[in-house]
């Protein structure tokens, strides 16, 4: 009898910690009740994003190493699949992502890719571009949890694939309620180490060059 | 002219197969000892610093951020990520030249590749360079500091006044197997580094930047 008690408070404890912990990532936040209505929303809302235009901070930070390594530059997107993402400080690095084909440049060289030709970058498009349109809810990629406070809405992405999974543990996705674009992606990797990308200056639907997306 | 090809051909072989067996180390002279001038040059500390890596390997090209870490208990660890953050490889070195994969992506988690990096970095290091054992030989107006790794020697090459570094280098009993061009401030705090691989197809260049 004492010791059916026991494991009774044991598991008590046990299952009270983790629903604790599960909250305790996201402080002030709780979690999204009626998530086919927050689904519909999203992907509403998303549809009317024809073009962003943000500059970014990254934060990459090594937590066995306690190294941190902050980058910035710019992000364009423009419907259906364009996206440009040019690091300017403190190294150049720019990524072109036009329907198929993905252009690279570092400081060497500059690679073109057709994305089709390789399944990770498939999934890597999918995926930047799911984020993007509002449609990662439904990618079968994730496993995904959505959280909320007054101002943001919160997506917790778990990677189904074990392809994904072995780069990322979780990825947090941040998107603002007043115009559901999103503020941060956080991506976690399994050993700890995260990477934090924060949009600043955001403007959306405000006319972006085809050029811009030019390979 | 046929009958010509014919008679040039064996000599045009063993020409040939003469300059493929020529070592590379023949020409060194071993002279005595210089341990002021070893103590003074070896590449011996390295500061933490990040660079910008542009890696070449048979015809494939990759990119990323390297960060070379100096730890309070003189150990080093390595990582590389891509621009985006992912991270590639974290090796560490220990202070005894130890070496521990902390983590390395499944496409790069073979043998021959993490022992090739593993080799790469620790030259860079100069790990093994922490010895005073060290062997010397002349050539032209270079001079060699060789330290026996099992089958293999590091050479760290300098000028005859023993004024700089030139150049850091893995060769086999016979043949060049890896040399590191490193630019002219040198260590501990080098601004470029350029690594070619002489046996295989592979470069690694990096170019070292200030944190914002």
């Amino acid at each position: 009898m004492r010791s059916r008690s026991f494991v009774i408070i044991f598991f008590a404890i046990l299952f009270t910690g983790s629903f604790v912990s599960a909250y305790a990532q996201y402080p002030g936040y709780k979690p999204v009740a009626d998530i086919n209505a927050f689904k519909k929303k999203f992907a509403e809302e998303s549809e009317k994003v024809q073009s962003i235009t943000s500059d970014f901070t990254q934060e990459k930070t090594l937590v066995a190493l306690t190294e941190k390594i902050t980058s910035s530059g710019k992000f364009w997107f423009k419907r259906s699949n364009r996206v440009r993402i040019e690091y300017v400080k403190p190294f150049k690095y720019l990524l072109v992502m036009n329907g198929d084909k993905l252009l690279v440049r570092d400081n060497d060289r500059e690679n073109k890719i057709n994305v089709k030709s390789n399944k990770l970058f498939q999934q890597v498009n999918r995926i930047m571009i799911d984020c993007v349109q509002g449609t990662i809810l439904d990618s079968k990629d994730f496993t995904t949890k959505v959280f909320e406070n007054d101002k943001n809405y919160v997506l917790e992405m778990k990677p189904t694939s074990k392809a994904l999974r072995e780069f990322f543990d979780v990825i947090v996705l941040t998107v603002d309620k007043s115009d559901y674009a999103a503020r941060s992606i956080e991506m976690n990797e399994p050993a700890g180490d995260t990477t934090t990308i924060f949009f600043e200056n955001k403007k959306l639907n405000e006319a972006v060059a085809d050029a811009v997306f030019a390979l | 002219m046929k009958r010509s090809l014919t008679r040039c051909l064996p000599f045009s072989v063993i020409v040939i197969f003469c300059c493929a067996c020529a070592s590379d180390y023949k020409m060194l002279e071993a002279t005595s000892s210089d341990p002021a001038c070893f103590e003074k040059l070896a590449p011996r500390h390295f500061e933490t610093s990040w660079f910008h890596a542009s890696v070449d390997v048979v015809g494939h090209h990759l990119s990323g951020l390297l960060l070379i870490k100096n730890m309070p208990d003189s150990s080093y660890r390595v990582v590389f990520t891509n621009e985006a953050g992912v991270t590639f490889f974290d090796f560490g070195f220990s202070k005894t030249g130890d070496f521990t994969v902390h983590n390395v992506i499944r496409q790069m988690n073979k043998r021959p590749v993490v022992q090739t990096l593993r080799n790469d970095f620790a030259l860079i290091l100069g790990l093994p360079f922490r010895t005073d054992v060290h062997q010397k030989w002349l050539h032209g107006n270079e001079v060699y500091y060789g330290v026996t790794q099992k089958k293999k020697i590091a050479y760290f090459i300098t000028n005859k006044d023993c004024a700089s570094l030139q150049r850091l280098e893995w060769g086999s009993a016979r043949k060049q197997t890896v040399v590191v061009q490193i630019s002219e401030n040198g260590y501990p705090k080098p601004e470029q580094i350029e690594l070619v691989h002489k046996t295989f197809n592979m470069q690694i260049k990096l170019t070292r930047f200030q944190k914002e």
